[in-house]
């Protein structure tokens, strides 16, 4: 680390402070190529005697160490005067120029420091931390001492990790008289805008420091002019309608001299309308086996699933494949081998139960548990269907058996109500006990944290869920978050049994040999999830539904919806979610979609080894710890670095507050 | 969905109404015992022998009149599994009145119950009104659990007991009218006129109110 004073040589612009060997992290609207690249961190004076921070990547400041100071002038009057890139620059050297990263403190309205002071973060925008640095050096302490030379800070009160910038601009003394006047920011008052802000119930999610940022933001640009005296919780009340509406506005407010571009409230692409195709055909399906029966081409066959289903010809011999009863790879050959060991296999295990005498079943009550739930709910599983209507409907005998039978073959797991509706419509399908069974045991291997008993696999999904919707439909997020509803459960039904509740048996079955695909990404069931809410927003929000109704409202969506519509969309969202240019790791990680910061944490790791980071390694998220409450360790918070990650994993934090 | 949000709901006689009391209750108990049964029948007046069982949970509202007041419920109904039980506290968490129902065909849905009511005396509102309900009285040639023994229990603990059934309705009305005449409604008056005094049409949203806490 150096500090140095300005060189004396160049008094209209002066490094007032040079913090060296910090990491450029994220930055937003920069190429990635940036990210993870070495520099010096300085505050700058400007020849207008304004101030920045500014970061110039090491690569640059080797160049020409003689000229380095006068090129600097250069770079720094360029931006103003528009002038042309000429003389002794070099393009290679223009093109090092443009990575200058610069923050004008008089733009600066939030920063903290996070990871053992090690990390810091800018904000010039109210939610959105656009740049992070890491200091690889010692820590950012004395960066942060010199700083607060040349702003007035105050940290906030439910972070103290992050500090408000009171005052940008010790010249404007006008400014600051009217500050004094308006008295908005000593303890006192502040106090007042804390207790407004967190009294404020309608929003209880939204995070504190966002809506305190906002407020200094209105408080600088929308009463500037503010000369009489008001009564301080008037003007705070105003402000903070102000600060709500503010939230709305979409506009983003560009900055776009040569050296930022802070790109605001970003929004997503157009959702493309990509049209559904028509269903596997029987010709297709033979064309893509070869003479002994081995699939030739999985990837295609899937493709083809996903864009437009099965024909229902051939749905009972695809789904046994993508159920996983059946490998792509087996002749035909084979196959038969394997139907008859796997008959074996399910007589043995039927044989087990159906051997339990009434005296063994009267002495063994975690069994007699588990048959009289299955008997519970196999009485009451799509009765009104023909298939099973009825009374001493054989087709029950036939659910029941499978179910007891999959009681032996996954005792712990058990029974858990919801099984019943999953494996009602395989056996509508298939018709055969054995096949239904093998299905049901593959379709359960793709959702079995869904019957967790701490129900961690599903608080998990809620809160993909709910970070997916805070990225595709903010707005929709937000109201949700408002109206007590951010926790999602009121997606619970969809996500336990996979929409069975929600559609038609013909239409289920579409929907679920599309999502059996996994196609086009991870989680696709979530997309699924938006893609309905998304349908909903304006419903949901133009009649202001809180908690119950919101509840209500999608329960009574059940049999209303298009399928093919609803995939539709759920695809055309997953195309403008990875096509974002402010796509975060968080969503890749839900999407399955490699992190971008993933060779930080792999590569010679300049991380404090005591903060994970999950946003990075989902594998090492905890989801049952300690007494089953805590599902997400408490350092998630410092640890998803994406824009508007501060908002979502507080929420993440109520989440489990809730469901707890 | 009929809907009427404006003027004040006429009483049969012409008299405006003046007071409207909004509870929330909560439906707990044994998965199959009724819970969705006893709402069904009370809110739409239905009973379905196959009555799928409940995912997640159900919202639904009713109201009951009484000569000058409206008492509206919004009913929750839940999950009954083992499994789905650390979800419950979200549902009964700042409910008025709570009606726990067993299977008087089966003994240990009566024993789940008891742990039902414990769970909310402990953790629910102090001042939660608790009913308990032993359905399927129509099937009381396969009785498991005696009335007397019931009775005994509820007033052991201060709670509401009627049997009921769902099936043929006896008692259904009669005991969420019980809950709603045990319920304080003394501050009802002002906060039902600010409420608007109408009743609510089947199906329709009511608004949040800080009525009859
Ligand atoms: N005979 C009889 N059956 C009932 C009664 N109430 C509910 N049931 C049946 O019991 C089963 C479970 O009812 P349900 O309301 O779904 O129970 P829940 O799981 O507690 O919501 C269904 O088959 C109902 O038809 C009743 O009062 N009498
Ligand atoms: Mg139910």
């Amino acid at each position: 680390m150096s500090t140095s004073s300005g060189d004396e040589l160049h008094d209209q612009y002066k490094d007032l402070f040079t913090q060296d060997g910090v990491l450029l992290k994220t930055s937003v609207g920069r190429p990635v190529s940036d990210f993870n690249s070495i520099g010096m961190l300085c505050i700058v004076q400007n020849a207008d005697g304004t101030k920045c921070i500014e970061w110039r990547p090491n690569d640059l400041i080797t160049i020409d160490s003689d000229t380095q100071d006068q090129e600097w002038a250069v770079v720094n009057t360029v931006g103003r005067r528009q002038r042309t890139l000429s003389g002794n620059i070099t393009s290679d050297y223009a093109n090092l120029r443009a990575r200058i990263i610069k923050i004008p403190l008089d733009d600066l309205k939030t920063f903290r420091i996070t990871r053992n002071n090690q990390q810091m973060q800018f904000s010039t925008k109210p939610g959105v931390w656009q740049n992070t640095f890491y200091f690889q050096h010692g820590n950012a302490e004395i960066f942060v001492a010199y700083l607060k030379n040349h702003l007035k800070t105050a940290k906030t009160r439910h972070d103290r990790n992050t500090y408000m910038v009171v005052e940008p601009n010790d010249e404007s003394q006008v400014l600051n008289k009217s500050f004094a006047e308006l008295d908005i920011f000593t303890e006192n008052t502040t106090d007042v805008v804390w207790n407004l802000v967190s009294n404020f119930k309608q929003r209880p999610y939204e995070t504190t420091l966002e809506a305190f940022s906002k407020l200094t933001d209105i408080v600088y640009y929308g009463n500037e002019d503010v000369n009489g005296k008001r009564d301080v919780s008037e003007e705070v009340a105003d402000l903070l309608t102000k600060s709500m509406s503010a939230l709305e506005d979409t506009t983003s407010v560009t900055r776009s001299d040569e050296y930022e571009v802070i790109s605001v409230k970003p929004t997503l692409p157009p959702r493309p309308c990509i049209p559904r195709g028509s269903p596997l055909s029987t010709e297709k399906w033979d064309a893509l086996q070869d003479a002994d029966g081995r699939i030739v081409e999985v990837e295609g066959v899937k493709q083809l699933i996903f864009r437009g289903g099965v024909a229902h010809s051939i749905r009972s011999t695809v789904w046994k494949y993508l159920l996983d009863y059946f490998p792509w790879k087996m002749t035909h050959a084979e196959l038969k081998t394997l139907q008859k060991r796997k008959t074996e296999e399910y007589f043995s295990m039927k044989l087990q139960w159906r051997s339990v005498t009434e005296g063994q079943e009267n002495r063994f009550s975690e069994y007699r548990d588990r048959k009289s739930l299955v008997e519970k709910d196999v009485n009451r599983t799509d009765r009104t269907h023909p298939f099973f209507a009825g009374d001493n409907n054989p087709h029950l005998a036939v659910l029941q058996d499978i179910l007891m039978t999959y009681v032996m073959y996954n005792f712990d797991l058990g029974y858990v109500q919801g099984m019943s509706d999953i494996l009602a419509p395989l056996l509508l399908l298939l018709g055969n006990e054995v096949d239904s069974f093998w299905c049901f045991v593959g379709f359960m291997e793709k959702i079995a944290s869904n019957f967790d008993m701490d129900q961690a696999g599903m608080k998990h999904q809620l809160l993909q869920l709910q970070q997916l919707l805070m990225f595709a439909s903010p707005e929709l997020a937000q109201h949700l978050s408002q109206k007590d509803s951010g926790n999602m459960y009121f997606c619970f039904r969809w996500l336990l049994v996979w929409f069975k509740r929600e559609f038609s048996h013909i239409d289920i079955m579409r929907l679920w040999e599309v999502l059996w695909t996994g196609l086009p990404c991870a989680n696709f069931h979530l997309l699924i999830c938006v893609a309905i809410l998304d349908a909903e927003k304006e419903v949901i929000i133009s009649r202001d539904y809180g908690f119950t109704e919101i509840l209500k409202h999608v329960n009574d969506l059940s049999m209303t919806l298009d399928v093919d519509r609803v995939l539709s969309s759920a695809e055309g969202i997953y195309h403008q979610i990875v096509s974002a240019p402010h796509l975060t790791d968080q969503i890749r990680i839900v999407l399955g979609i490699e992190p971008l910061n993933l060779s930080m944490s792999t590569n010679s790791d300049p991380e404090p080894s005591t903060s994970t980071l999950p946003s990075t390694k989902p594998s090492q998220v905890e989801l049952k710890e300690g007494n089953g409450n805590t599902i997400f360790g408490q350092e998630m918070d410092e640890d998803v670095v994406v824009y508007n990650g501060l908002r979502i994993t507080i929420v993440t934090k109520t989440v489990w507050a809730l469901l707890a | 969905m009929a809907t009427n949000r404006t003027g004040a709901a006429q009483r049969p006689n012409g008299a405006p109404q003046t007071k409207v009391c909004q509870f929330k209750l909560v439906l707990l108990g044994e998965s199959a015992v009724g819970k969705s049964s006893l709402v069904l029948r009370f809110v739409k007046g239905q009973f379905h022998e196959y009555q799928e069982s409940t995912i997640g949970a159900a919202f639904l509202t009713q109201a009951i009149r009484f000569d000058d007041t409206t008492v509206k419920f919004e009913i929750w109904d839940t999950a009954g599994q083992e499994r789905y039980h650390s979800l419950a506290p979200m549902y009964y968490r700042g409910a008025q009145s709570a009606i726990v129902v067993y299977d008087i065909t089966n003994q240990d849905t009566f024993g789940r119950a008891k742990n039902w009511v414990k769970e909310l005396q402990r953790q629910a509102s102090p001042s939660i009104v608790i009913a308990l309900a032993g359905n399927k009285s129509d099937l009381a040639a396969k009785r498991m659990v005696e009335f007397e023994e019931a009775q005994a229990y509820a007033d052991e603990n201060g709670l509401l007991f009627m049997e009921t059934s769902a099936k043929t309705a006896m008692n259904v009305n009669d005991i969420f009218l019980a809950i709603a005449n045990k319920l304080p409604k003394s501050e009802a008056g002002a906060a039902g006129a600010a409420g608007g005094g109408r009743r609510l049409a089947d199906g329709e949203q009511p608004r949040p109110s800080q009525c009859c806490k």
